[in-house]
Formats: C-alpha cells, sequence, structure tokens
C-alpha cells in the first residue's frame, strides 16, 4: 500500500518507484519526436532503481539498453549524458551492449569534449580484446588531448582496461608519458597512476620511470602523494642504496600540502630502513597535525603514531603532551587511539591515570574499539607487571560490561594472559572472575574460568573461598557448566589435601545429576578419590593431552574403522605434527590464530598449526606407488621453509621417515603470473654421500601461477647408519611465458634452475615426541649416564634456552618443566621421546643456569636410554 | 488538372507541415549501407568505410523532410537485432549487393527471418540491389526474382538498382522513401 505523505515529508520523490512501472515507462525512448524533460526523468528513475540496489533480469536489462540506444539522435545535452549514465550502468547487465560501439566512436569525433570524454567511459566497459585493437586510436588521441575531462577519462578507461587487455594498453605508454606533463593536475594524477600500473611487473622499469619523475616537476599533491607510495614500494622491493628515493620523501615532510607531508610522514614511520633522524622528524610532522582542527588530519597522525608505537615507542614520546590533550577529544576514535598510543608508550607512573581516564569513556565507545583498548591493555601488563591489580579491575569491567561474546572472549584471554604472566595476579583474578560467572550469560566463558579455577584455585593461599562459587555453578547452571564444576571441585580435592573431605560429599551431591556427563564424572572422581588413587587423578584431571587433538580424533577414529581391539590404544603412535598442506597465504593468518588462542587453550607446543583441511600425509603418499614399498610412514616433520616468502617461487619442505627410507616432500609455488613451469624437480646434493643412496625423484609436471604443488625425492639409508647430513637444493626447472591476451604458454620454453636453501637432516627427525606419565620414575629406572656440559652461545634468557632444547632435540616436555619461573636464573627441564626405529625409550634432563656474564646459558644434559647408539647421536648434535 | 491543383497543394502543405520519417537500414555485411547514409547525407562516396560495429544515427533533411536513418550493421552477431530498430519505422531499407552473387541465398533468408517477425508486419519495404556500376552485378528484375520477392504478402514492397557510389538512381530511392513519409504516419 502506498502511503500518501504530507508534502514536506516527500523530499525523496522516487522512493515509492516500482521496478515494473518504471520499465513500463521506458516507451518514452521510442517516442519521435524525443521529449528531453520525460526521457530524463525516466532514466534518473533507473539509475535511482540501480542505486537503491534494485536488480534486473537480463532481458529487462537489455530492453531498456536497447531503448534507451534510441536516444542517440537527441542533442539535448542535458538528455545525452544522462543516456550515456543510464548505458554505462547497464551496459555490464545487458546483453549485446557492443551495439553502441560505433555510435560512441562517432560521439568520440565530435567537437564537443563532453560527448568525448562520456563516451570513451562507456567504451571502457564494453571493450573485449578483440574490439580493442579497432578503436585503440581513439584511445590514444584522447590520452594526449589537453582537455582534461577527456584525457583523464582516456587514462582511468585506460587503467581498467588493463585487465582486459594489458598488451594493447602497454602499446599506449608513450602517449601516457606525454600525459603526465598535462597541465591539469587530476590528469597528471592519472596518467602517473597508469604509467606506474603498466611497469608494474618490472622493477626496473619501475624504478626507472619513479626517479624520472622523481626530478621531474611533479606539482600535484595527488600525483606527489601516489610517488611518494611509488618510492615506497621501489624501496621495499629493491633494496635499493639510491638516496634519490629516501631524499624525495624526506623533502615531501616539507611540503606545504598537508596530504603529501602526511603520506611522507607515514611511508617514513613504515619502511624498515628509515634512520632515526627521519623518523623524528616525521615524528614532528605528525604532531603538527594533533594539534589541527581537522579531524580527519588528527584521526590519521594519532592512527600513524599508534603504529609507529607498537615497533618503536620511543621515537613516539615526544607526542606525549599532545596526545594527552586528544583523550578529551569529542571523536571518540581519535581519543581511544590516543589513549591506547599513551598505554604502549606510557611510564609507570601515568599507568594508573589513564586507565582511570579511558574507564571514564568506555561507554561511549563501541566493541571494536573496546578490543583495541583490551589488547593495548595486555601488552601493557608485560611492561609493567607491578600494575597488574588496576589492570585487573579494568578488564573485569569491561567483562561485566555489555557486550559481544567476541569482545568478552578477548578481554579474557587477556586476564588469562595477565594471570600467566604474573603470579601474583592470581588471587585478585580468581576473585573477580568467582564474582563474574555467578551472572555471565555466555557458557563458553563460564567453561573456561571453571577451568582456570580448578586449576589454580587450589594452589592460592585460601582455596577453600572458590568452592563456594563453584559448587554453585553446580546448582543453577546447564549440563555443560554442572560438568565444567564437577571436573573444578574434583581439582581441589586432589591438589589441597585439606578440602578432600569436604569435596567428597561435595562430589557425592552429583550423583542425582540428570545430566549423564556430568553424573559419570562424578561417580568416577567420587570412587578414584576414595581410593586415594593420586596418579589417576592426575593424569586425569591435571595432565593435557600431549597430542594435538585433531591427530588425537584422526587416530582414535583409525583406530575404531580398524575394528582390532586385541591391542590396546597406544597414545604414543599419534603423531604429534598437525598435518595439513601448506599454504604460504595462509600462514600468516593462522600464525595470528594460534598467537590469539594461545592465552586460553593449554599451549600444545607442537609446530605450527594451520587451519587448512588436514590431509594425513600417510593416505597421501601410500597413493604414490613409488613410495609404496617404503612401509608405514613413522614421522612427518614440522614445515622447514626454504625460501622467503616474497621470492618468485616459494618452496618449503615436509621430511617423511620411512623404516629405510626418507621422503623429502617440496611444496612449490609459482608466484609469477606470466610463467608457467614445467618438470619442476629438486635437485639435492647430501654433505656425506656414503650415508645415504639416490632412490628416485617425481617432478610436478605443470606449475601454474598461484598454485602449490608438491614434487618428491626419496632416498635410502641404513638404519645402524642415519644419514645426519645437510643438503645443498636446486629447485630446476623449464619455464614457458604466458602469453597474457590468450593465457596460453609459448611452446619453447627454456630450462632454468634457482638455489633454495640447504635442508638438515638431524637427530631429532628420527625421534619421536612421546608422553610418559611419571616422568622422574621413568628417569630413575634407566641406567646412570654420565651428563654432557655445554654452552647455548649468547642465549640470554631461560626461555629462549627451553624452547631452543626442546626444538634441537625434538622431544616433547614433561612435567610442566617447559615453564621457566619468571626472573629465576636456572632451570630444569625434562624431556621424553622414543626412537623412531627400535621405539627404544629417551629422556632427558637439562639443566640450565645463565652464566655469570650474563649473554650465554649453561646446560648439563643427561640423556637416558637403552640404545647407547641414540644416545651418543643426541649429544653429538650439541 | 487534378495533378496539377495535387502538387499545389503538396506544396502549400509543405510549407505548413515539415514532414518526418524515420527509416531503418538494414543487409548482409558490406552490402553498402553506412556508405549510402553517407551519399544519402553528405552526397559524396567515401572509400574504405570500416565494419560498423553497432548502428549509425544519422538525420537528413531533404527539402521539407526530416530522415532519421538507423543503419545497422550486418554482420551475423547484429543480425538479431535488427528487429529491434524496425518496430514502428516508415520503412525497412533492404540492401543487398547485386555483384556478389554467391549471397543472394544468404541475404534471402536473412530478409525473410526479418520481416516475418510479427510486430514488423505491413511496413513497406524497399530493396536495393546496390552496387549496379561493377560487372556482372544482377538488375533489379534478377534481384526480384532471386531474392522471391513476389511472393512477400501484406505490404508495399519495391526494388531499385542503385550505385551509391556512382549515385545512380539515389534520387529516385529518395522520392519513393519521402513518398512513404506520410503514408503509414496518418
Amino acid at each position: 500500500m502506498v502511503v500518501k505523505k504530507d508534502d514536506d515529508e516527500s523530499e525523496l520523490v522516487f522512493e515509492n518507484l516500482e521496478k515494473g512501472q518504471v520499465i513500463q515507462e521506458k516507451r518514452a525512448f521510442n517516442e519521435t519526436p524525443v521529449h528531453p524533460r520525460k526521457c530524463s526523468l525516466v532514466i534518473s528513475q533507473f539509475l535511482y532503481l540501480l542505486s537503491r540496489g534494485d536488480t534486473f533480469t537480463t532481458t529487462e536489462a537489455t530492453e531498456i539498453f536497447f531503448a534507451a540506444t534510441k536516444l542517440f539522435q537527441s542533442k539535448d545535452i542535458p538528455l545525452r549524458r544522462l543516456m550515456w549514465l543510464l548505458l554505462k550502468e547497464f551496459s555490464l547487465l545487458s546483453q549485446d551492449a557492443i551495439i553502441v560501439i560505433s555510435s560512441l566512436t562517432k560521439d568520440m569525433t565530435n567537437p564537443m569534449s563532453l560527448y568525448r570524454a562520456n563516451a570513451i567511459r562507456i567504451l571502457c566497459k564494453i571493450t573485449d580484446s578483440f574490439i580493442l585493437p579497432q578503436i585503440d586510436r581513439y584511445f590514444k588521441q584522447s590520452i594526449v588531448e589537453k582537455d582534461p575531462h577527456v584525457a583523464s577519462s582516456a587514462l582511468v578507461s585506460s587503467i581498467h582496461l588493463l585487465k582486459v587487455s594489458p598488451e594493447i594498453v602497454k602499446r599506449w605508454v608513450n602517449e601516457v608519458q606525454e600525459a603526465v606533463n598535462n597541465k591539469s593536475n587530476m590528469v597528471q594524477y592519472h596518467a602517473i597512476a597508469l604509467l606506474h600500473r603498466i611497469k608494474q611487473h618490472d622493477r626496473l622499469a619501475v624504478t626507472k620511470a619513479v626517479s624520472t619523475l622523481i626530478k621531474g616537476s611533479i606539482r600535484s599533491p595527488y600525483s606527489q602523494a601516489y610517488l611518494i607510495r611509488c618510492a615506497v614500494e621501489v624501496i621495499e622491493e629493491t633494496n635499493t642504496e639510491d638516496p634519490v628515493f629516501y631524499d624525495y620523501i624526506n623533502s615531501c615532510l616539507r611540503s606545504k600540502n598537508e596530504m603529501v607531508a602526511y603520506e611522507a610522514a607515514r611511508s617514513i614511520c613504515a619502511l624498515k630502513n628509515s634512520s632515526k633522524k627521519e623518523i623524528t622528524s616525521a615524528v614532528s610532522v605528525l604532531q603538527n597535525f594533533l594539534g589541527s582542527s581537522k579531524s580527519t588530519l588528527k584521526f590519521a597522525a594519532v592512527r600513524t603514531l599508534n603504529k609507529l608505537a607498537q615497533t618503536n615507542p620511543a621515537a613516539v614520546i615526544p607526542c606525549n603532551v599532545d596526545m594527552e590533550s586528544l583523550i578529551t577529544d569529542s571523536n571518540r576514535s581519535i581519543a581511544t587511539l590516543a589513549i591506547t598510543t599513551l598505554l604502549k608508550i606510557g611510564n609507570e607512573s601515568n599507568v594508573e591515570r589513564l586507565i582511570k581516564q579511558i574507564a571514564n569513556f568506555l561507554d561511549d565507545i563501541n566493541d571494536e574499539f573496546k578490543i583495541v583498548v583490551v589488547e593495548a591493555v595486555t601488552l601493557l601488563s608485560q611492561k609493567f607487571p607491578k600494575k597488574y591489580k588496576h589492570l585487573i579491575l579494568f578488564l573485569n569491567k569491561i567483562l561485566r560490561d555489555e557486550g559481544t561474546l567476541q569482545l568478552k572472549q578477548s578481554t579474557l584471554d587477556a586476564i588469562l594472559t595477565v594471570v600467566n604472566n604474573i603470579p601474583e595476579s592470581k588471587e585478585i583474578a580468581l576473585t573477580e572472575l568467582c564474582d563474574f560467572i555467578e551472572d555471565c550469560e555466555f557458557p563458553d566463558l563460564s567453561v573456561q574460568i571453571l577451568h582456570l579455577l580448578g586449576q589454580e584455585g587450589p594452589l592460592t593461599s585460601q582455596p577453600s573461598q572458590y568452592i563456594r562459587y563453584i559448587y554453585n555453578r553446580v546448582l543453577l547452571d546447564s549440563g555443560i557448566i554442572r560438568a565444567a564444576a564437577v571436573n573444578s571441585i574434583a581439582k581441589f580435592g586432589l591438589l589441597y589435601e585439606p578440602m578432600k573431605e569436604k569435596v567428597i560429599i561435595l562430589l557425592g551431591r552429583c550423583l542425582l545429576d540428570e545430566d549423564d556427563e556430568v553424573r559419570d564424572r562424578a561417580t568416577l572422581y567420587l570412587q578414584l578419590l576414595k581410593q586415594n588413587n593420586t596418579r589417576e587423578l592426575t593424569r586425569l584431571l591435571v595432565d593435557d593431552v600431549p597430542v594435538p587433538l585433531v591427530n588425537l580424533q584422526k587416530s582414535l577414529e583409525h583406530y575404531i574403522n580398524d575394528g582390532d581391539f586385541g591391542q590396546a590404544f597406544d597414545l604414543g603412535s599419534v603423531s604429534t605434527v598437525i598435518e595439513s598442506m601448506p599454504s604460504p597465504i595462509l600462514e600468516g593468518k593462522s600464525s595470528k590464530q594460534t598467537s590469539q588462542s594461545g592465552g586460553v587453550t593449554p599451549k600444545s607446543l607442537s609446530t605450527e598449526s594451520n587451519d587448512g583441511a588436514p590431509e594425513s600425509y600417510s593416505t597421501k603418499l601410500a597413493q604414490i606407488p613409488e613410495f609404496s614399498t617404503f612401509g608405514k610412514l613413522l614421522k612427518s616433520s614440522e614445515i622447514v621453509e626454504l625460501t622467503e616468502n616474497e621470492t618468485e617461487y616459494v618452496v618449503n619442505c615436509v621430511k617423511h621417515i620411512f623404516k629405510e627410507h626418507i621422503v623429502f616432500q617440496f611444496n612449490c609455488t609459482n608466484t609469477l603470473n606470466y610463467q608457467r613451469l614445467e618438470n619442476v624437480s629438486v635437485k639435492m646434493i647430501p654433505s656425506n654421500p656414503k650415508s645415504v643412496k639416490y632412490e628416485c625423484s617425481i617432478p610436478i609436471e605443470i606449475l601454474n601461477f598461484d598454485e602449490i604443488q608438491s614434487c618428491f625425492v626419496a632416498i635410502r639409508y641404513h638404519p645402524d647408519n642415519l644419514p645426519l647430513c645437510n643438503f645443498k637444493n636446486t629447485l630446476k626447472f623449464r619455464t614457458k611465458e604466458i602469453d597474457p591476451s590468450t593465457g596460453e604458454p609459448d611452446d619453447q620454453g627454456y630450462d632454468d634452475q634457482y638455489s633454495i636453501e640447504e635442508l638438515e637432516v638431524s637427530v631429532k627427525d628420527f625421534i619421536q615426541r612421546t608422553f610418559v606419565t611419571n616422568w622422574k620414575e621413568e628417569f630413575a629406572k634407566l641406567p646412570e649416564q654420565e651428563p654432557a656440559t655445554f654452552a647455548l652461545v649468547s642465549v640470554k634468557n631461560l626461555n629462549d634456552a627451553v624452547k631452543q632444547m626442546i626444538s634441537t632435540l625434538g622431544m616433547a616436555p614433561a612435567e610442566k618443566s617447559e615453564t621457566v619461573v619468571p626472573k629465576s636464573n636456572k632451570h630444569q627441564l625434562f624431556l621424553s621421546g622414543k626412537s623412531l626405529s627400535t621405539g627404544a625409550l629417551i629422556l632427558a634432563r637439562a639443566r640450565m643456569i645463565l652464566d655469570q656474564s650474563g649473554l650465554n646459558t649453561d646446560v648439563e644434559l643427561t640423556v637416558k636410554s637403552d640404545d647407547q647408539n641414540l644416545i651418543d647421536l643426541i649429544l653429538s648434535s650439541f | 488538372m487534378m495533378k496539377f491543383i495535387d502538387s499545389i497543394l503538396n506544396f502549400f502543405k509543405s510549407l505548413f507541415w515539415k514532414q518526418e520519417m524515420e527509416l531503418t537500414l538494414v543487409g548482409l555485411q558490406g552490402s553498402g549501407k553506412t556508405t549510402l547514409v553517407n551519399v544519402i547525407s553528405y552526397g559524396g562516396f567515401v572509400e574504405d568505410t570500416i565494419p560498423t560495429i553497432g548502428f549509425n544515427m544519422k538525420k537528413v533533411t531533404k527539402g521539407n523532410v526530416t530522415i532519421k536513418l538507423w543503419d545497422i550493421g550486418g554482420q551475423p552477431r547484429f543480425r538479431g537485432m535488427w528487429e529491434r530498430y524496425c518496430r514502428g519505422v516508415n520503412a525497412i531499407v533492404y540492401v543487398v549487393d547485386s555483384a556478389d552473387r554467391e549471397k543472394f541465398e544468404q541475404s534471402k533468408t536473412a530478409l525473410l527471418e526479418l520481416i516475418n517477425k510479427p510486430p514488423l508486419a505491413k511496413i513497406p519495404l524497399l530493396v536495393l540491389a546496390n552496387k549496379n556500376d561493377l560487372a556482372g552485378s544482377a538488375s533489379a528484375d534478377e534481384i526480384i526474382q532471386l531474392l522471391d520477392l513476389k511472393s512477400i504478402q501484406g505490404r508495399e514492397v519495391c526494388c531499385y538498382s542503385i550505385s551509391a557510389k556512382n549515385s545512380v538512381n539515389i534520387d529516385i530511392t529518395l522520392d519513393w522513401l519521402i513518398k512513404h513519409s506520410s503514408s503509414v504516419n496518418h
């Protein structure tokens, strides 16, 4: 129903427009003679419908488009302009839009620049690589026209046409060069942008063009800003030492135009190799902007400073005062950024005050910015551990206020990080969280908090105060939370002896719970507690699963499918490597995700994870006939990068260990869109040729742009003589240029090679991480061994030392010994693993102490195993 | 005597009524449509016209008549679009290359397909056998026979042999067209 509105409300005349009705109106286009006003109104209505989001079927669009072509007869300028607009919009929806090409090329010869400029913009939409050669002269002519409207239209259209037919557009490069000298700022800007894109794939040409342009007289601010970006690109891609690029950016810093000066300052802050002096002057430009009356400038400046503060907080300190005045800025985005920047560069004395100030305006900002604040506060906790109390209270306030799950999860993660890093903060955080779960709307969060309470609560000074909160959950919450609460309660019984009796009573009350899971858990824990079976309880409640859950699930599924239950499931047989096909693009993303979730989940110390679908290596390899005789895949290593991520060909490697063979899987990516690689293989030269025998190599037949495929090399070794050596690797292939217009490769191609980094096969490749329940007992059981002592040179803190030991030995840490007590100067690390070939257990104890200079770490390593050979090999790896 | 009064009447009419007519030129590619349009509008022959991609629109004033000419490309991919530009015009002008005998059959098929479309019923059809300056070109009678024009029912059909290059018979063509400018409109 159409509601009739009052006159003063009917500002939107087209508001109640109906598509079907307007389509009827298009008959106006066919009338003779043409009524410009009537037609203009109808076109406006069509354009309105389009911008409103109405969709047209192809038939409708085609009808409209062809009807509108009748208007080419009109010489009425306003109508013509609307007609061009309509044709441009509908040319992509309609069929046979090429019908207007002839008429448009006629408009191209019209003396009025308006005709030419508009025609060229539609031509660019309709043209394909077959038609373009026929009308290419119109583009050339228009690019060099004096009239800015026409020249810009042609240049901008050419940028679009680069996608359609790059070869032809590249031929216009001389005309584009000429357009750079056009008097109009706009034309110059567009010409530079096109020039840059034409040369995009040729670094040398870009470098040359940019340095020529820099020396020329580029006056327009847009062009200058664009040139700065080009200069940055050149510096980053070529690592040039040529001062001309830096000088140009520095000179732009002094530009009177704010945009140019800002762009220069931003670039200097983002460049890796900027000198201290350059950064100082860039920061002072930004500092000026902080005091500007324009919000956009203030926002841009504070955002750039915020970014800079992450990598170089000291450089931002001069802006302290200016930013403090921005905290009260009416624009909340500016205020938030100012505060988080201040937090990053803040010092001990003003942290409290800042926190208070943020708390004041917290209600005014949206969740997204709150997450930014939370992240900043988390960072702060690492810098000023003494301020934990304020931080915890502040985070708790956010946790309790209204907010999305995402915000609350980030906040909880932040609290967990603080708790992990600052043991003193535990009690206050736990108390606050206890209050929070009393009234928490997100079960996910409640479960996580209950887990934390069970883990940390019993170890505090007054464990009894938490149990009431936890038991409240059993009484009041849903099944999943009750189950988590039961776990938590049982942990108190295990870890805090005085409460054991009370816990037994509480668990007894849970036996009649209506939820199966809750009942089962309560029964199990109750029995174990009554039997005083500490060992089993510890295994169930405290120890983490030593393998990635994905792999565990897979192995269990496999076990069940096999149907052979004669043998018990062996946890040690689960691979500790997260298997997946690597993707260089995904990797950046996934590593970020792991770091985000790091605070919540118990950290599995396995290799980097990937979120691609984990495809089992063993099934993949088994499908390759050459490898079918190798037997069972014993272990797959983590991914070893053999190239930088930005190189032409990205290669990484996974080592697959079999009983007597090693298969090297090289995952190759071709990042060049104008090349196709064929017959891709890797030639490996071992440093110790006697210990290995070449078996076979499987090349990649065809590797297209942006594709990841794997080639393989297999070698054979004798299990008694492990091939511990380095391999020099060369990527060999035949490369064929791709013709961009047809997408077909040329016939010839040529052979080429590309050196990639060395690959090491070390003793850890032959050790399987294993999990032992009671490490100390097992260690005592094995025969005594002489410890070896050595120093880890320039390892300045124990955390790094622990990481290095774990990664060198490829063994699993036991007894939670991978966490170092903060600020202590010595540490004991317990590791466990087993030999891939013999299955012999290997246990290692590393006593580490920082040496007196504080620059190195001394290690006393004791390795115990029944396999003496293995012990020697392990010790030899240091 | 009647003729004389008629012509005087027409003369007076022309003083007060500006007449307008709309024509669509179709035909296979290379038959000389664009050349013909140029000859009619500028009176001159231009060698080496590039193929029409889509259509050209021209307005020509002859005496008191303004003629709107829709000149549509003859390549196969445009033939489906002919009809859109033929609806409601005063006459359809179908141009045939009279020297290219191999294409007559194709030309006939394309013509029949076009004029059998219901929206185009009754619209007068003028078939022009262009390029009669070339050796071996078919005469008007031959064209009538070869294209089977006599079989076309329900509309006025006429055929002239012309040469756009040498401006042969362009005058009678225009006369015929102008005669039809009012016949349908009123």
